[in-house]
C-alpha cells in the first residue's frame, strides 16, 4: 500500500517531467517577429534586475502609469546566478516579463528560444536611430527584423592614469599602444606597474580585441563561427603576453580589496578601462583622489581614432511575457526618457546607451575626483569609435570560463594568452557542438 | 609531576582555541571598522569603534531588508528543524520498532538520499515546482527543507538504543494505541536524540544556499545567506556593500552561537547517539 | 514488534511523501533528463529533446576536467579528512582526559566555527588569506595562499577549521556514554593515560569514528560553497575545479541534459566510495 503510493508520486513526477520537455518543444517560426498588441485592461509586469536603486527609478514610472505597473525583483548579478535562473526560468515557462541581459548573453538567451523579437513593436523599432549605431547592433545581431532587447547602457572604453606620477616621472601619456609598452618599462623602473592585468575578466580582454579588429564570433544564419585566434586577437595576446613576460604588469585577482589596494596605493598606473571604471577607482581608490585623468584609448596605429568596448546591457522582454507591448513601452521609457536615465545614472551610475544620453547635465560636468576634468567628453567620443560589428557568442558563459581558467595559468607562468585561447577556440566549438548549435570547424 | 603533566594539554587546547577563534575575532574587529580604516588598521585590533553606524547603515539599507532577511531565515531554519525532526523522528522510530515488509529496502532508500549532491536536487525541483507555479514563494524553499533522510538515520539508530521493546509491549497491554506511545512515552526516551537531529537539521538548513538562490526571485523571500552572497557579488558595483557584508555576517552567526549555548545541556550528550550501536 | 498498519502508516507516511516528491521525484527527473539531448537546425533554431540514450555519458567519461576535478577532491579528501579527523579524536581525548580545565568554555570555543554557513566562511578565511589584508602576514608574505599550489590547501583548511569541532563533539559524546566499570578494570591492569586512550577509548569511539569518516567523505566528493566563493579572489580555482561546481557551471550554459549526467555520474561515485569504505571498515571490526 506504502509502495505503492509512493510510485504513484514518482511516476506522476515524471509524467511531469514529460510535459516539460514537449512544452519546450512546440512554437512558432523563430525569426518571424513577434505579436505587439496592447493588453486590455490593468497589467502588471515583472522585471528582474541587480541594478542598484532600481526601485527607485521604476518608481517614477509607477506613479505615472497606473495601468502598466511594474514590480521589481533582484537576485545576485547575472553570471552570480540571475542567469543561470532566467535560463531555469525559460524551460519551466516562468520567466518574469523583462529581465537584465548584458551583451554578451543576449545570444544564448536568444538560442534558448527565451527572447520576444519586439521588431513587431512599432515604437521600438521608430527609436532605433536614439540609440548609438553600435549597441543597436548587439540587440539586433546586425540581422534585418529582428530587435531582442532594448539597449540600456554601455561601456566605451578609454585610459585611466596617474597623472601625478606620469607628470612627475616625465612620462608622456601614451597614445599608441607601443608608447604605452614603453611607458610601461618607465613606471617599472619607478618602482610601479603601468596596470594590473585582469586575468579572470575576459570582457576586459574582449574589449581590448574589439578595439584592434578581433571578431570572436560570426553567424551566417546556417552556422556559427568561433574567431578567438584570428589576427586583432592574436595582436593583442601577443602584446599583453610580451608585458606579462618581462613582469611590466602585476596580476591580482579583480574586484577583490587586493586589487584595490593596488590602485589605492600608487602600484598600478594605468587601466585601461570603460566609463564605468570611473566610479570603480573613486570608491576602489579614495586616496588618490585628485590624481586620475582620462585619455582616449592607446591605438594600435597612431592618428587612428577607434574604441572598443566593455559592457553593457539590454532591457530584454522575454518571450513567454503575455504582455510584450506594454513590457516593450516600459523598457523603452526605462531606456531613452531623460527622466529614467538621469536616475538610472544617479542611483547606479549606468552610462545610457542612447546619443542623447551622452548630453546629460551629470554627464557633462567636471568630476572633482579627476582633478575638474570632464572625464565623459572622452567616453562620449569613445563610444562614436566603437566598431557595430562585434558579435557574442551562444555560449559566453562557458567560453569565459575556459578562458579565464587558461589566462590565470598563463599569469602564473604556465602557457600563454595564445595557449589559452587556442583551448578555449577548440573547447568553444565542443561546447556548441555538445548543445547540437550548427558550427562550421 | 602532576602539574607538569597537564601543561602539555593546556597548551594545546590554547592554541587549538586561538585557532578557532582568531577568525572570529578578526570579523567582530573588522565589523567594527570604516571602511576606509578596513584596509589601513590592524586587522586583528580596533580602529574608531563604528561598529553602532555600521549596524544602523546594516539595519537601515534598502528599508531594512537585512532585518526582514533574519527573520526568513529563523522561520525557514526553525519550522523547517522543528517539523522536519518530528517526521524524521517518527519514520525512523517505525523504522525501528516495527517489522513490516520493505523495511530495509525503504530505510537503504532514504539513507542513500544523503549521498545525492545538492545540485542535482535543486535543479529538478525548481522545474518541478514551476508546474505548480509555486517557484518565487515561501514554500518552495521551505518545504524540500523539511526533508532530512540523515535524521530517520539518527532516529532510527537512536530509537533502537533507548526504547525498550518491553516497554512498547507493556504501553499496549495498558491499552495505549501505538500513536498515543510514541507522543507520551517513546518520544521523551529519544529527546536528546531529537535535539541532536535539530541542531543537525537546523545547521543545515542554515547553511544551505543553492536552493534558495535558484528557486526565489523576490528579494523579501530570501534567507540570510543568499541575501549576503547577492550583496558579494555586487561589491564590485557598489563597494559601500563590503562593509554591509561583513557586519551582516557577523550578525547573522550570532542567533546560531545564541542557540548553541541554550541547548548545550543537550547536544553535549545527544551528539554521539548516532555513534551508538 | 508487528504494527498496525494505520501506525505504522502515521509514522511513516509523512516523511516518505515528502521523501518521494523532494528527493525521489527531482532524482528520476535528473536521470531521465540525462538521457536526452537537445537538436535544433540553423544558429538560432528551436530547440528539441530527443532521447539520446547514453551519449551524454559518453561525454562525462570522456571530459578530462570533469575527471580531475574528482582527482583533486581524492586528493583534498585523503589528506584533508584525516587531519581533520585526528585533529577532532585528539581534542576529544584530551578533553576526556581529566588533564583539561575549563571543558565547557573549550567545548562550546571548538564548536562555534559550525554555526558560520560555508559561504560567510570562505569570505571570511578570502580576506584572512589575502596578501595586503591578512593579520598574518609572516605567513602570507612568505607563501601564496591562494595559489595554484595551494588553494586546494588553504580550502581545506577553512573546511577542518568549520567541522573539527563538530567532529570532536560526536567523538566527545561517545566518548562520555563509555561506562565508569570499563576504566575501573583498566585501573587495576595499571593502564597509563596514553594507554587507556589507545587501547579502550579509540576501539570503543571507531563507530563514531567511521560515522564522521562517511560524512567527511560525502561532504568532501560535494564542496562546492568553498570554492564558489574562492573563484572570486583566487585565480587558480576554475570553473570546474570540483565536481559540483562542474555540474552548476554546466547547468547555467546552460547544458542542462550533460549537467544531469554529471550530478548522476557524482552520485554514484559518492555511494560507491561510501560503501566501500563501510564495507572496508565492517571486515576490520569482524577480526
Amino acid at each position: 500500500m506504502r509502495m505503492r503510493s509512493l510510485s504513484v508520486v514518482l511516476a506522476s513526477a515524471l509524467a511531469l517531467g514529460a510535459c516539460s520537455s514537449t512544452d519546450s518543444s512546440e512554437g512558432g517560426d523563430p525569426a518571424a517577429a513577434g505579436n505587439c498588441a496592447p493588453s486590455t485592461g490593468n497589467v502588471t509586469l515583472t522585471y528582474t534586475t541587480w541594478i542598484p536603486g532600481i526601485d527607485k527609478v521604476v518608481k517614477l514610472w509607477n506613479d505615472k502609469n497606473p495601468n502598466i505597473q511594474v514590480k521589481v525583483q533582484t537576485g545576485p548579478n547575472g553570471n552570480g546566478g540571475t542567469y543561470a535562473n532566467f535560463f531555469n526560468q525559460i524551460k519551466a515557462g516562468n520567466t518574469p516579463d523583462l529581465g537584465h541581459i548584458e551583451y554578451d548573453a543576449l545570444p544564448s538567451f536568444r538560442v534558448q528560444d527565451g527572447l520576444a523579437n519586439l521588431a513587431g513593436c512599432g515604437e521600438v523599432t521608430a527609436a532605433k536611430d536614439q540609440f548609438v549605431d553600435w549597441t543597436w547592433g548587439q540587440v539586433t545581431f546586425g540581422e534585418q527584423d529582428s530587435v531582442y532587447g532594448v539597449p540600456q547602457d554601455a561601456g566605451p572604453m578609454a585610459l585611466f592614469y596617474r597623472k601625478d606620477l606620469f607628470e612627475k616621472n616625465n612620462i608622456p601619456v601614451p597614445t599608441t599602444w607601443a608608447e604605452y609598452a614603453a611607458a610601461a618599462e618607465k613606471v617599472k623602473a619607478a618602482g610601479g606597474y603601468i596596470t594590473n592585468f585582469s586575468q579572470s575578466d575576459i570582457n576586459q580582454f574582449a574589449g581590448l580585441s574589439w578595439q584592434a579588429g578581433g571578431r570572436w564570433f560570426a553567424n551566417d544564419g546556417a552556422k556559427w563561427t568561433v574567431n578567438l585566434q584570428d589576427e586583432g586577437t592574436t595582436k593583442v595576446a601577443d602584446y599583453w603576453q610580451g608585458l606579462i613576460d618581462k613582469k611590466l604588469v602585476s596580476s591580482v585577482p579583480p574586484w577583490t580589496t587586493e586589487w584595490d589596494n593596488a590602485y589605492n596605493k600608487g602600484n598600478a598606473w594605468t587601466w585601461v578601462s570603460a566609463v564605468w571604471g570611473a566610479n570603480s577607482i573613486i570608491s576602489g581608490a579614495p586616496d588618490t583622489k585628485g590624481k586620475w585623468a582620462v585619455a582616449p584609448m592607446p591605438q594600435w596605429t597612431a592618428g587612428d581614432a577607434k574604441a572598443g568596448n566593455w559592457g553593457g546591457s539590454a532591457t530584454a522582454v522575454f518571450k513567454n511575457s503575455k504582455h510584450p507591448y506594454e513590457a516593450a513601452k516600459f523598457a523603452l521609457w526605462l531606456n531613452t526618457s531623460e527622466e529614467a536615465l538621469t536616475a538610472l545614472n544617479s542611483e547606479a551610475q549606468l552610462y545610457p546607451a542612447t546619443k542623447a544620453g551622452a548630453k546629460l547635465p551629470a554627464l557633462t560636468e567636471g568630476v572633482e575626483f579627476y582633478g575638474g576634468q570632464k572625464i565623459y567628453d572622452v567616453f562620449a567620443t569613445a563610444s562614436t569609435q566603437v566598431a557595430a560589428d562585434f558579435v557574442w557568442g551562444p555560449t559566453m558563459t562557458s567560453t569565459y570560463a575556459t578562458a579565464s581558467d587558461g589566462f590565470k595559468s598563463a599569469v602564473s607562468g604556465s602557457g600563454t594568452l595564445l595557449d589559452a585561447l587556442k583551448t578555449t577556440q577548440t573547447k568553444t566549438v565542443e561546447n556548441l557542438k555538445s548543445q547540437s548549435i550548427p558550427v562550421a570547424e | 609531576m602532576k602539574n607538569l603533566n597537564r601543561v602539555g594539554p593546556m597548551l594545546v587546547m590554547g592554541a587549538a582555541t586561538l585557532y578557532f577563534l582568531v577568525p572570529i575575532w578578526w570579523l567582530v574587529v573588522a565589523a567594527s571598522k570604516t571602511r576606509s580604516q578596513f584596509s589601513s588598521t590592524d586587522p586583528l585590533w580596533f580602529a574608531d569603534f563604528a561598529l553602532i553606524d555600521n549596524l544602523k547603515e546594516l539595519l537601515a539599507y534598502r528599508d531594512g531588508v537585512f532585518l526582514r532577511w533574519m527573520l526568513n531565515s529563523v522561520v525557514y531554519t526553525g519550522g523547517a528543524a522543528l517539523l522536519g525532526t518530528l517526521l524524521a523522528a517518527m519514520c525512523g522510530y517505525a523504522l525501528a520498532k516495527y517489522r513490516f515488509w520493505g523495511r530495509e529496502a525503504i530505510f537503504n532508500v532514504i539513507l542513500s538520499g544523503v549521498l545525492v549532491p545538492a545540485t542535482a536536487l535543486a535543479l529538478p525541483l525548481f522545474l518541478i515546482f514551476s508546474q505548480f507555479e509555486a517557484t518565487n514563494t515561501f514554500w518552495s524553499v521551505f518545504l524540500p527543507s523539511l526533508v532530512n533522510p540523515f535524521g530517520v538515520y539518527l532516529a532510527r539508530i537512536y530509537a533502537t538504543a533507548s526504547v525498550p521493546d518491553e516497554l512498547l509491549e507493556a504501553a499496549r497491554l495498558d491499552g495505549s494505541g501505538e500513536i498515543r506511545t510514541f507522543f507520551t512515552v517513546s518520544s521523551k526516551l529519544m529527546f536528546p536524540a531529537l535535539v541532536t537531529i535539530f541542531l543537525f537539521h537546523f545547521v543545515a538548513v542554515w547553511n544551505n544556499f543553492l536552493l534558495p538562490l535558484i528557486m526565489l526571485g523576490e528579494e523579501k523571500l530570501f534567507p540570510v545567506t543568499l541575501g549576503l552572497y547577492t550583496w558579494n557579488t555586487q561589491v564590485n558595483q557598489i563597494p559601500e556593500l563590503r562593509m554591509l557584508v561583513l557586519t551582516g555576517a557577523l550578525v547573522s552567526i550570532v542567533p546560531l552561537v545564541i542557540a548553541f549555548l541554550l541547548l548545550q545541556r543537550f547536544w553535549r550528550n545527544g551528539l554521539g547517539s548516532g555513534a551508538i550501536k | 514488534m508487528k504494527a498496525n498498519k494505520k501506525a505504522l502508516l502515521f509514522f511513516i507516511l509523512p516523511f516518505g511523501l515528502l521523501f518521494a516528491a523532494f528527493y525521489l521525484a527531482p532524482i528520476g527527473y535528473a536521470i531521465k533528463q540525462s538521457l536526452y539531448q537537445v537538436e535544433r537546425k540553423g544558429t538560432f533554431g528551436k530547440a528539441q529533446e530527443v532521447f539520446g540514450g547514453l551519449a551524454q555519458y559518453q561525454r562525462v567519461f570522456t571530459d578530462g576536467p570533469f575527471w580531475e576535478s574528482i582527482g583533486r577532491v581524492l586528493l583534498f579528501g585523503v589528506v584533508q579528512v584525516p587531519v581533520m579527523l585526528g585533529l577532532a579524536l585528539a581534542l576529544a581525548l584530551l578533553l576526556d582526559s581529566g588533564l583539561v580545565k575549563g571543558r565547557r568554555f573549550f567545548r562550546l570555543a571548538f564548536f562555534v566555527p559550525y554555526a558560520i554557513p560555508g559561504v560567510v566562511a570562505a569570505i571570511m578565511w578570502g580576506f584572512l588569506y589575502s596578501p595586503n589584508l591578512s593579520p598574518f602576514t609572516a605567513v602570507t608574505s612568505a607563501a601564496d595562499l591562494l595559489s595554484a599550489d595551494l588553494v586546494l590547501w588553504s580550502m581545506a583548511n577553512v573546511v577542518t577549521w568549520v567541522y573539527v569541532g563538530y567532529n570532536m563533539l560526536i567523538i566527545y559524546s561517545s566518548l562520555l556514554a563509555i561506562p565508569q566499570e570499563v576504566y575501573e578494570a583498566a585501573k587495576i591492569d595499571g593502564a597509563g593515560a596514553l594507554r587507556t586512550a589507545w587501547s579502550i577509548k579509540i576501539p570503543l569511539v571507531m563507530p563514531a569514528i567511521v560515522l564522521t569518516t562517511v560524512f567527511s567523505i560525502i561532504g568532501t566528493l560535494q564542496l562546492l560553497a568553498e570554492p564558489a566563493v574562492f573563484r572570486t579572489f583566487s585565480s587558480a580555482v576554475s570553473s570546474t575545479y570540483t565536481p559540483n561546481l562542474t555540474v552548476y557551471s554546466t547547468s547555467s550554459i546552460p547544458n542542462f541534459n550533460l549537467a544531469a549526467a554529471f550530478s548522476v555520474v557524482l552520485a554514484m561515485a559518492t555511494c560507491l566510495l561510501s560503501f566501500a569504505f563501510l564495507k572496508l571498515t565492517q571486515r576490520g571490526g569482524d577480526k
